[in-house]
């Protein structure tokens, strides 16, 4: 359970370490931003490219993200939550709003509808990422039943809401919210268990 | 627990992957402020969702971004150094007035010069017209050329999901895998079925023939008692279909599968013709 610890104890670092990036970036200091984006930017990228499926769109996503990240640094409170979840948390909505736009037909005036960008405002009240270990996350997903897994992914990475889930897995919309949570639970439990052992 | 008392409950993980839609949203946001069991799960739930990205394969970006992404963080910084761009708006029209050179003829040939501008401007507007309702028409087309190809790009990424999810199922360590064949109705229907009880069922169909509207294929686990339903199948034009369903606890453990015919919507016991069953 070593590496765990180790996880910890360098997320806690990282956090620091962006604390400071953060307060550079504040201040105008493009230096920050590079160190931001050094820590972070293939992270963010690859989350954008799991759910665009396309480079050129992965970068123009992750290109807004830091952008976004410059332009409101000096309000980021890092008291609320850590400075990769909100990157994190960016990347995820503008993928997202980027598919979602793709897949619904435009039609006139519908795009204010559609494009209802949610507010980037720092989210998780996560101190630190308990886990933050591919293998970690990865194995807790495996572990789970396939359809908790497939109703989770369709919401996370896909964009898909749970009445448009029900429709594509064919099953009523409480089953969906079901496998949802039961599936989010099951992966609690599990990553606790890994945290708890530190 | 007082888990199942709480309907509002089943919606936390929706709500936390911002899969609730606006108005069920709400409501779930105002009941957040008098059920603490709720606030407590979804902040438990967060932690989870927030966790999700790093289990994402690392891809680098290419080695440009990093410049891009300065580039644009500085100009972005820049103290506004737009063009006013009502500018050129504001600007006096350059046309003098025709009267301002008085003479007759003067007057007669700008008339004839100005008619024949006109005709002139009008053929070409005219060609204008044509040639842009031609342009949004093939504008059209691309659009409607393009909504396709997107659509069919979301139905291979959904089916991309499923695979990737499935892939999971085919590593389980308590992974069962069955062979199903087809029966008097369909010879040449065949099936697999991946079987694990932590983690559900996968079934995939080929060969299974066309069913009018009103019927469905319905999957069922054969068990020492009564059969329990898996759940319905619904194939594609060319009658194949991949579909995961759920493996209750207390389904007992199974015997079989089988895949039979019944009414739209299903049944809770097996009524119809069977297409497909364990060999």
């Amino acid at each position: 359970m070593m590496w765990i610890l180790l996880a910890v104890a360098s997320s806690a670092r990282t956090t620091a370490d962006d604390q400071a990036a953060l307060e550079r970036m504040a201040r105008g200091d493009q230096a920050g931003l590079a160190e931001m984006y050094d820590r972070h930017g293939r992270l963010v990228y690859s989350l954008a490219l799991r759910i665009v499926r396309d480079r050129g769109d992965a970068e123009d996503v992750t290109q807004d993200v830091f952008v976004q990240a410059w332009r409101q640094a000096s309000r980021f409170d890092t008291t609320r939550g850590n400075v990769a979840a909100w990157l994190l948390t960016m990347a995820r909505s503008r993928a997202i709003d980027l598919i979602r736009r793709r897949r619904v037909r435009p039609q006139p005036g519908a795009d204010d509808m559609v494009m209802e960008t949610k507010d980037a405002s720092p989210a998780p009240d996560v101190q630190f990422e308990w886990v933050q270990r591919a293998e970690v996350i990865q194995e807790a997903m495996g572990a789970l039943p396939l359809v908790q897994r497939l109703a989770i992914e369709l919401a996370f990475f896909e964009g898909l809401t749970q009445a448009e889930i029900a429709e594509q897995l064919e099953v009523p919309l409480g089953t969906v919210k079901t496998r949802i949570r039961q599936g989010l639970l099951k992966l609690r439990d599990r990553l606790a268990g890994a945290g708890a052992t530190s | 627990m007082t888990t199942e008392q709480d309907p509002f409950r089943e919606s936390s993980g929706a709500y936390v992957l911002d899969a609730l839609d606006p108005a069920e949203r709400l409501a779930f946001e105002a009941h957040l402020h008098e059920c603490e069991e709720c606030t407590a799960e979804v902040l438990s739930l967060r932690r989870v969702s927030s966790a999700l990205p790093y289990g994402v394969p690392e891809v680098d970006p290419p080695a440009s971004l990093r410049d891009r992404v300065l580039a644009a963080a500085a100009e972005t910084r820049k103290p506004s150094s737009v063009v006013p761009f009502d500018r050129h708006r504001s600007e006096p029209s350059q046309a003098q007035p025709l009267k301002a050179r008085p003479t007759m003829w003067a007057g007669w040939i700008a008339a004839a010069a100005g008619i024949v501008v006109a005709v002139g401007v009008g053929m070409y507007a005219a060609q204008l017209s044509t040639r842009l309702d031609d342009t949004q028409q093939r504008l059209t087309d691309a659009v409607n050329r393009l909504q396709d190809a997107e659509q069919r790009l979301q139905a291979a990424t959904r089916e991309t999901t499923t695979v990737r999810a499935s892939l999971a199922l085919l590593t389980a360590p308590d992974l069962a895998d069955l062979r199903l064949a087809g029966q008097a109705p369909a010879p040449n229907a065949r099936a697999r079925a991946f079987l694990s009880r932590s983690r559900g069922l996968l079934f995939a169909a080929t060969n299974l023939p066309a069913i009018p509207n009103d019927r469905t294929y319905q999957v069922w686990f054969l068990t020492p008692g009564a059969p329990v339903s898996a759940g319905l199948l619904r194939p594609d034009a060319q009658g194949n279909a991949t579909v995961a369903f759920d493996f209750a606890a207390s389904v007992p453990n199974p015997t079989g599968i089988a895949v039979s015919l019944e009414p739209e919507g299903g049944v809770p016991a097996p009524t119809g013709a069977i297409y497909l069953v364990t060999q």
